[in-house]
């Protein structure tokens, strides 16, 4: 998955395709990607931070100082909430969080897109297309931003895109 | 569609809604549909409308690149939800704008520019229409068929067909007419005219051929055809 996920990243960065690898950790797999020179790089957030360096987007990975804290901050918390979800209620949790903090954010971080955005949305997508209608309504700001960064050019790559329907059903939720 | 009045709160409230699911008023990228309802707005909307004031601040921020966002601009009407008009009053808008000096969102340049772009919309309407007048009219024809109902049997229908054939009118021409069997021995007189569309309305028609109450009880147009 997490390597799957590291090829498109690449694609939608206009780079060549890397040599990658999985290390079994515990039961989770970690993406280990061989570099040319140097030693091989293990990790999601690190191979994602390095991609970016290589395609010379810097920008992807904040403007200013802050948004380059905030990058990585949420490029931990992909790791450490999205990716150890395990049941339900881990599910309406992370979503929660994320409903709230995207309620007067069209970003995650900044005004423009960056590699938290990229990087939640890869690992989002699998617990948005198990959504119902009604939950994705509930949270509404992650479904905007949601179906705001599928659409964003190139991010999108293999990976299905999502259905929101336009008009909301469920008007007594909010 | 529209937002209403988006200088009141019932407006913002409007718009608040509409934003909740979207990041841009159009599509996924910022276009000129966002600068239209940004310049609409005479301010950063209350921070209980969150989806707004959120956009607000996202828009704002492409500021300074706000002419070369693609798109182009509509009247408001035609941006937001479906079932709610536009009623946003734009003429106010300079004096409530002059309020809030720290947030001069669009400067005045943006005036005249729109007063530019007034004048070259004006001077292609006049060369447009110069252009038309140049060209020879095409009359617009139509090919009628009226039905004409009598009263009874007992109608005269040569005579109801002498009346109906007597009314003269700028570019009307009658055509061929005959009888046809409605049942219980009445007949309905069909007949053929063209017309002018610009002079003869079939309204105006219906209303010379009833005219005639002692004969006529009803018509109908049968067929219409433009020529």
């Amino acid at each position: 998955m997490a390597v799957e996920e590291l090829c498109a990243l690449e694609k939608c960065l206009g780079l060549k395709a890397g040599k990658y690898s999985s290390r079994a950790q515990g039961d989770r797999k970690i993406p280990v990607l061989q570099t040319n020179k140097g030693p091989s790089l293990v990790g999601l957030a690190t191979i994602a931070s390095h991609l970016v360096t290589e395609a010379k987007k810097e920008e992807l990975l904040g403007a200013s100082i802050e948004e380059k804290a905030i990058v990585q901050q949420w490029l931990e918390y992909r790791i450490t909430r999205i990716d150890q979800v395990s049941s339900k209620e881990d599910v309406r949790n992370v979503l929660k969080d994320l409903n709230v903090y995207l309620e007067d954010k069209v970003y995650m971080a900044g005004k423009k897109i960056t590699l938290a955005d990229i990087i939640i949305y890869y690992g989002l997508h699998p617990i948005m297309a198990d959504l119902t209608v009604q939950e994705k309504e509930t949270c509404i700001n992650v479904s905007r931003w949601f179906s705001h960064i599928q659409h964003y050019p190139g991010v999108r790559q293999h990976l299905p895109s999502l259905v929101f329907i336009k008009n909301r059903i469920y008007s007594n939720i909010h | 569609m529209g937002f209403g009045d988006l200088k009141s709160n019932a407006g913002l409230k409007v718009l608040n809604e509409f934003l909740a699911d979207k990041s841009y008023i159009e599509g996924y990228v910022p276009s000129q549909a966002d600068v239209a309802v940004f310049e609409a707005l005479s301010g950063a909307p209350p921070a209980e409308l969150f989806h707004a004031l959120r956009w607000y601040n996202h828009i704002k921020s492409y500021e300074k690149q706000k002419a070369s966002l693609p798109g182009v601009k509509k009247p408001l009407g035609k941006y937001g939800p479906v079932n709610i008009e536009d009623t946003t009053d734009s003429a106010p808008k300079q004096a409530k704008e002059d309020d809030d000096d720290d947030i001069d969102l669009f400067g005045s340049d943006d005036e005249e520019e729109s007063e530019e772009a007034k004048r070259i919309k004006e001077e292609r309407l006049a060369q447009y229409e110069q252009k038309k007048s140049k060209k020879p009219a095409l009359i617009a024809k139509s090919s009628i068929l009226l039905d004409v109902k009598p009263w009874d049997d007992e109608t005269d229908m040569g005579k109801l067909e002498e009346c109906v054939r007597s009314i003269q009118m700028d570019g009307l021409v009658w055509g061929a007419s005959k009888l046809v069997p409605v049942g219980y021995g009445i007949k309905k007189l069909q007949i053929q005219c063209v017309v002018e569309d610009d002079k003869v309305g079939t309204d105006v028609l219906e209303e010379k051929i009833t005219a005639f109450e002692d004969f006529v009880q009803s018509m109908d147009v049968a067929a219409f055809n433009k020529i």
